[in-house]
Parts: C-alpha cells; structure tokens; sequence
C-alpha cells in the first residue's frame, strides 16, 4: 500500500426518519485499489455512494479525498477534483448522441460549459471518438444514447465518467441488468481501462463471480457498516460474511 | 447563402406586399415570435416549463412605455435606450426570479414563476402613478416615420432577426450543448462538473431578456400596455405558441407564433366566439402533429 489513501471515509452516517442508512461506514482506498463493495440488498450501498458524492447531505462523517476534506461537497466540484462516478441505474443524455454525450462531458472538464459563442459541433469531437473506441462504441457515435443497447449505455456512461479525467472512479453497479457473461466482459473492460489510466476504483457489486474475478480488495457492508474487509481470500474465508451471505439466501 | 437569401428577401419585402393592416400584424408575429423562441430556449432546450413567462414580456413592455411616457427624455432618445432599457430590466428581474424558481424543477418550478409573475401584475395595476394602473398606458408613440408601420417594420425586424441569431449561437454553442444535457439528465451533468442551478439560471435570465424586448418591439407597434400583459393567461401564449410550432426546433415556435397570430386575426374578425374557434383549431393541430408543425413539415419532408 503506497503513501496516503486517494480516498478515506471516516463514519459515514445517514439516516431517513427513523431509518438509518448509514451507521458510521468507514473506508479506506489505497491508490491503484479496485474495490468491491458487497453486501445484501438494502445494506446501504447506494446510500453510501450517494452520500459519498454530495447527492445526499451526510449527518456526521468525513470523506477526504486526496487529503483533502470534500465533506458534502456538490456533485459538479467533487467531478472537477478528479472524482467520477456512474449510477445504479444507467444514467446517459438519451435524447443527444453518444459522441455528444462526451462532447459535453469534455467541454466540462475543459471549464467551457459556459463558452456561448463557438459552435460545439466540432469541439473535442476526435477526442470523444477517441473514448468511444476505448470503451467499444467507436461505430454508434452517432447514435442516440437512448437508442443504445442497456450494456452499450452502461459503456458509455464509463466513458463520460472517463471524460473528465478522474483519478478516483465511483461505479455504483456497473453490470447491473447484463447477463451473467456480459458482466464479466464488462467489468474486465473496467479493470483494464483502470489499469492502463492509472484510475483507482470503487465498486458496488451483486454478483460474487464478477467481484472475485477482478476486485483487489472487497469490503462487505451489512446494516450500513463494515462487515468485513480484506482481499478476495480473507473477505470469503470469514465466518460473518457467509452467515449474511447465506441468510439472505435462506 | 442561397438557403438565406430568400428568408432574408422575403423578410426585407413584406411591407411592399402588405397593406398597412398586415403590416402592422407583421409586426406582432416578429415580436410573438421573439417571445415564443426564446421562452423555447427555456422549455425546448433547458427542459423548464416556466408558467410565468409574461412577466417579462410585460416588463419589457411597460419599460418601453414608461421610458417613453415617464422619463422626461427627448422622443428620439428614449426610443433609442428603449431596446437596451428592456432587455436591462426583464434580465435584472429575470435574475432575481430565476434565483428562486430554479432552486426547484417541474411543476414546483413553474409555481414559482407563476406567483411571480401574479405578483407583478398586482403592482401593474395598483402601482397607479407609474403604471397606469388598470388602464395601463397608452399613446405609444415611435418618434417621427418609424411611427409609420411600414417603417417601424425594419426597425421590429433589425431587432428580431438579430436577437435570433443570437439564440441560436447560444443553442449551438458548449452552453447549450450543456443545457441539453442538462435537461435530458440533470443528475448525470453535475457529475461531469456542471453547476445545474448556476447554468439554468443564466439560460433564464437570457430568455427573460429577450422577451422583454419582445414586448417592447409589441408595445411600440400597439401603442399600448395593459396590467392583462401581465396576467396569467397571457403566460399561456408562449407555452401554446411553441408547442403549436415545435419546441423541438429553433425556429418552431416562430412558426407557432406566426399561425397563432394570423389565425386570430382572421377568426376574431369574424365571430365573438374566437377564442372557442382558436382552441379548436389548436387542439386539433396539436392532436395531428405532436410534433408541432415543423415537427410534421420535417417528416413530411423525409
């Protein structure tokens, strides 16, 4: 593990009413990491990335990220330090075509959303195709997002989340509604991209094959706080993981 | 070029075909057209349905009049600040609406513009001194020929047509590329580093701005600004005009416009029951062509 973590969450907590989401999480990612974060539906996953991200107002905690306190922070200045992140459910510009989809994440990342004179029709567009490839689409740049397959959007949303350069990415269930081999293609394609850009990575995951096959280290959320956390053979050899594990499946 | 040519020939020779009468309608369809393109930026781009948009059209208008009528300025230099008059002022009071309205969206957003707007038509009409209160102002009058609609024509047209272009630049431009995105998925945009609230903002304060020109290029040509400028339903006529036309399209709405305010001449000339007849005519077109008539023009054409 290198020197200070790209990403450190100190007792995270969320409560909805009388219902908490989050009871203190606690995570520490280390550059380069790719991590998993399991754990049972309801256990407070996507609570915990939404609150880590500044769509939610924490009640107490702290999120540091590269040193620095981001702490409720809003979604477009923690985008602008270096954070990326796609969504549960896939979340593209439908009615804009994919290389506009990056167009506009491009123009953001280069601080000219609010140029009003140019015409963005030609603006960075060797750049997005340049994306477009890396994540596969390079022939559906002049499709519509919405018109995109589901697996195809989920491409494309990594490669808007890529447009803006992050060096820590946020996937809140990156293969969420694939089938089971397409998953795997696509998280491997997660991982490489990751590897080759230098990115750290934290995911949320359901399925254990995926999370197995690419995580460096899993942390098991169960009731909105750490369960367990480790590498792949310490998080599967403990005991408390199983028993959630097997008492949601019974 | 070619493609510009004739829009623009058409443009410059109107006036020579029309009788004083149309000229003059002319006139309210360039301005009808201002208003609804670039309350459209708004909805058609921006995905914000603003219910109050009349408040700045009216303010344009009633700027318009009371620099004219109340400013003690020589006739020719009030009219000449007329134009920057209102776009200063319906901007200015674009910001602080918009500074509220966008904190929410939807039907939320919409509320708020429209208690807005109700709000200024309360002070249109009590605010008597200034405005005139319920008889408005009128005896508009445009100094010297450009009294004359033939003339006041190229002066409506030379604010119009560039004010247009303008929006289009800025439809066509990173900020608008941004505001389509952002109305397509505003989570997704602030999570490529956009700042929803700051970019729907300023999209509504130029839209503000612009249809208060529109009503002062109206005013001059009318002669007149009534509190009803103000009033609720006239916040419905951009909002049909577009959707008639297209909001899918730049120029739609002013297509909108245009069959709206011809359709009215031509229907309140002949009965009293025109607004019936209009809303008729209106609801079938919508029903025919959700698109809007250059929606259906597009895919007649393809």
């Amino acid at each position: 593990m290198s020197a200070a973590p790209i990403l450190r969450v100190e007792g995270l907590a969320k409560r909805f009413g009388g219902l908490e989401a989050l009871g203190g999480m606690d995570l520490s990612v280390a550059q380069g990491d790719f991590r998993a974060i399991i754990g049972p539906n309801g256990a407070g996953k996507s609570t915990f990335f939404n609150t880590m991200t500044g769509l939610l107002r924490p009640d107490a905690g702290r999120v540091v990220f590269e040193g620095r306190d981001v702490t409720g922070e809003p979604p477009h200045r923690l985008a602008r330090r270096g954070v990326g992140r796609t969504f549960q459910i896939t979340s593209v510009f439908h009615d804009l075509s994919a290389l506009e989809n990056l167009q506009v994440a491009l123009l953001a990342h280069a601080r000219r959303s609010w140029s009003v004179w140019p015409k963005a029709r030609p603006l960075y567009a060797a750049r997005a195709r340049e994306l477009l490839a890396l994540v596969g689409l390079a022939t559906s740049a002049e499709r519509l997002a919405g018109t995109l397959s589901h697996g195809d959007q989920k491409r494309l949303e990594l490669a808007i989340a890529l447009a803006g350069e992050p060096r820590l990415l946020l996937l809140d269930e990156p293969t969420a509604g694939m089938a089971a081999q397409e998953r795997l293609e696509s998280i491997r394609l997660v991982r490489r991209v990751a590897g080759e850009l230098g990115l750290s990575c934290v995911f949320t995951e359901h399925d254990m094959a995926v999370v197995f096959a690419v995580a460096t280290h899993i942390t098991v959320m169960h009731q909105g706080r750490v369960l367990a956390e480790g590498t792949p053979a310490e998080v599967r050899a403990r005991r408390e993981v199983q028993q959630v594990y097997l008492g949601e499946a019974a | 070029m070619i493609r510009l040519a004739l829009p623009a020939a058409l443009l410059l020779g109107l006036p020579f075909a029309l009788s004083e009468f149309w000229i003059f309608i002319a006139i309210e369809v360039l301005a009808f057209a201002l208003y609804a393109v670039s309350f459209n930026v708004l909805l058609g781009y921006g995905g914000m349905l603003s219910f109050g948009h009349a408040a700045f059209f009216g303010v344009g208008g009633y700027a318009a009049a009371i620099l004219i009528k109340k400013a003690g300025l020589p006739a020719a230099i009030a009219f000449a600040l007329v134009p920057f008059a209102a776009l200063a002022v319906s901007a200015a009071l674009a910001l602080l609406i918009g500074f509220f309205s966008v904190q929410r969206s939807g039907i939320y957003f919409a509320m708020l513009t429209f208690a807005f707007q109700m709000l200024l038509y309360t002070i249109a009409l009590k605010a008597t001194p200034i405005t005139g209160g319920d008889d408005g102002m009128t005896g508009l009058k445009p100094p010297g020929a450009l009294a004359q609609p033939f003339y006041y024509y190229y002066f409506a047209l030379a604010l119009v047509v560039p004010a247009l272009f303008l929006l289009h630049r800025l439809v066509s431009s990173p900020f608008g590329f941004t505001l389509r995105a952002l109305r397509a998925n505003p989570r997704r945009v602030q999570y490529v580093g956009v700042n929803v609230r700051a970019h729907q903002l300023a999209t509504f304060v130029i839209s503000g701005a612009f249809a208060g020109l529109a009503g002062a290029v109206f005013a001059l040509s009318s002669g007149n600004v009534f509190p009803g400028w103000l009033n609720w339903t006239a916040s419905a006529t951009p909002i049909v005009m577009a959707v008639l036309g297209g909001v899918h399209s730049f120029l739609g709405p002013a297509l909108g416009a245009a069959v709206y305010v011809v359709l009215e001449v031509l229907i309140s000339g002949r009965t009293e029951y025109w607004p019936l007849a209009m809303g008729l005519i209106i609801v079938a077109l919508v029903l025919l062509m959700p698109a809007g008539l250059s929606g259906f023009a597009r895919r007649r054409a393809a």
